[in-house]
């Protein structure tokens, strides 16, 4: 489904929000494709030990590219979070809200809070990772990660 | 290194333009060679042009040969295109300086010019998200409004800073814009008057706490300067105006690589020190200042970075009017971001013009009374300081 529709549907670089995720586009794919198992993982230095985030190939730490995959913690606490409902690019629809994510093992991650309406979210509150389904791109289907609310 | 001297300066008319940018950006050049008639534009042997968006609405890669064509500049020393997003401008400067100091060119032209304006309101904070980090930010649609809400409730957390003290912010930058006839929202305060607490409390809301009065306009503007060596300018002007002190900090580029508490910005911390330093100055030297006030919150936190006030007390600061005139520094007295519009990469040059002005003693119904030392300040993001300062080179 997702090969067919970007066969038909010629793909614009520069109009693209989205990140690149497939192997002939990206060194670090396998972000995205343990994001489709459900897996919301990062690299670390095999060097140093520090933690990434976001992924990229080598380490700013200590500039080594000897790098793996872990498993982020289930678990993150909002640090901060606000309803963006002006300013919201196209392609968007508001009310978007944005939240800074705090994980215990010093990774803050920024992203929008799904299945929620703001009245329900606050500061400290305890989120898990959700994935949802973006627009493919000339490679094939995409996906992303957004929060929601630890139930 | 060589000492450099500003000694020319000029600025478009700001607003929704029927212009492209490359009018705007001739408009801005005819300003600066008019208000200096001792300069022969044929001699400017540098030129840096500062502009963040020429890609997306322009629409022009490489621009900055076309921009010196359009404006009668044939550089034989250097050019280039300068970007740092909402720190362009200064990054111009800053780079023509260096160049100027280093004794190889004798005269750069710095021009900063944004076309913002564009008919799908969308495709504007399309642009403006893109130059968030796009694969981990932009991608959910995060523009500056909703990072710096969170910075700003950060701050009320903490120090319980207000939204009124933030819409005072506004206030005061609406009115210092009325008596700047370029300013986007000049015609607005001649059909309305002032804009009032009221008025910028009740605004309509872009991601709490921050309100459309909250937020800097996104406007069409174009700003120029020249800059000498102070011998060349002793040719040029008498009344040199210096650049004394600089500074630039890169902590982050990414929001989320701010681990540390949203209400504190070391990156800023670290930059005015290094400037200060530079400059043999304190704090408390600065007469007169054009800083960020991308968004109201900014500029409150930028005092106490700026150490003009304790951390946590910059809510305080503008509150009891130290902010303004008869305070203890004039700060944003062409009315800001907020009231002239933020055209990105003009406007760290329009800010520098606004010294300029203010330390040559002619800058009107704005005037700082005997403002001897001005201070510039931008940011492109919680990580990224740009600071000029400037003297007057004359009594």
């Amino acid at each position: 489904m997702g090969e067919e529709k970007a066969e038909k549907r010629p793909y614009y670089f520069v109009l693209d929000l989205y990140p690149q995720e497939h192997k002939e586009e990206t060194r670090i794919w396998e972000f995205y494709e343990n994001l489709k198992q459900g897996r919301f993982t990062t690299l670390k230095c095999k060097k140093c030990g520090h933690i990434l985030w976001p992924p990229e190939v080598i380490c700013p730490e200590c500039t080594s590219d000897e790098l793996e995959w872990i498993d982020m913690p289930p678990r993150g606490k909002i640090y901060a979070f606000t309803v963006q409902v002006g300013a919201v690019p196209l392609g968007f629809k508001p009310p978007l809200i944005q939240a800074i994510v705090d994980f215990p093992n010093g990774v803050r991650v920024i992203g929008p809070i799904a299945d929620a309406s703001p009245e329900e979210v606050k500061v400290g509150d305890e989120v898990e990772v959700k994935v949802i389904e973006i627009p493919p791109d000339a490679h094939g289907d995409r996906v992303l990660f957004c929060f929601k609310k630890v139930k | 290194m060589r000492k450099v001297v500003m000694v020319a300066g000029g600025v478009n008319k700001w607003g929704r333009r029927a212009a492209n940018f490359r009018q705007l950006a001739a408009e801005a050049a005819k300003a600066c060679f008019d208000s200096n008639p001792n300069i022969d534009h044929k001699e400017i042997d540098g030129f840096i042009l500062a502009t963040t968006y020429a890609e997306r609405t322009g629409v022009q890669v490489h621009p900055a040969p076309f921009i010196a064509q359009i404006i009668g500049l044939q550089p034989k020393k250097l050019y280039m295109r300068v970007e740092n997003q909402c720190g362009s401008g200064t990054t111009a400067i800053r780079t023509a300086w260096w160049a100027i100091a280093s004794g190889y060119v004798d005269m750069v032209m710095c021009l900063g010019v944004e076309k913002l304006m564009i008919p799908v309101h969308e495709e504007i904070f399309l642009n403006a998200a893109s130059a968030m980090d796009h694969d981990w930010e932009g991608c959910f649609g995060l523009t500056p409004p909703a990072a710096f809400a969170m910075a700003a409730q950060a701050h009320m957390r903490k120090f319980g800073t207000t939204e009124e003290q933030m819409a005072m912010v506004s206030v005061k930058n609406h009115r210092h814009a009325m008596k700047t006839p370029y300013a986007h929202h000049y015609e607005r305060y001649k059909k309305h008057g002032p804009v009032t607490l009221e008025t910028a409390l009740k605004s309509r809301m872009i991601a709490y706490p921050l309100k459309l009065f909250d937020c800097s306009t996104n406007t069409d503007g174009a700003a120029a300067c020249i800059l000498a060596s102070e011998e060349k300018a002793k040719e040029l002007t008498d009344k040199p105006v210096y650049l004394i002190g600089t500074s630039q900090v890169c902590l982050h580029g990414s929001w989320q690589k701010a681990t540390y508490e949203w209400w504190e910005w070391p990156a800023l911390r670290l930059a005015a020190r290094q400037a200060y330093e530079m400059a043999g100055i304190k704090p408390e030297d600065v007469d007169v200042a054009e800083i960020h006030d991308c968004f109201t919150i900014s500029e409150i936190i930028e005092y106490e970075e700026l150490g003009w006030c304790e951390k946590g007390q910059g809510g305080k600061f503008i509150e009891e009017g130290l902010s303004d005139y008869g305070g203890k520094v004039v700060v944003n007295p062409r009315g800001g971001l907020i009231a002239c519009g933020h055209p990105f990469a003009a406007t760290g040059i329009a800010q520098a013009y606004e010294i300029f002005l203010q330390l040559r003693g002619e800058a009107g119904e704005r005037q700082v009374k005997d403002a001897k030392i001005g201070l510039n300040h931008n940011l492109s993001g919680l990580g990224e300081h740009h600071i000029i300062i400037y003297k007057r080179g004359f009594d």
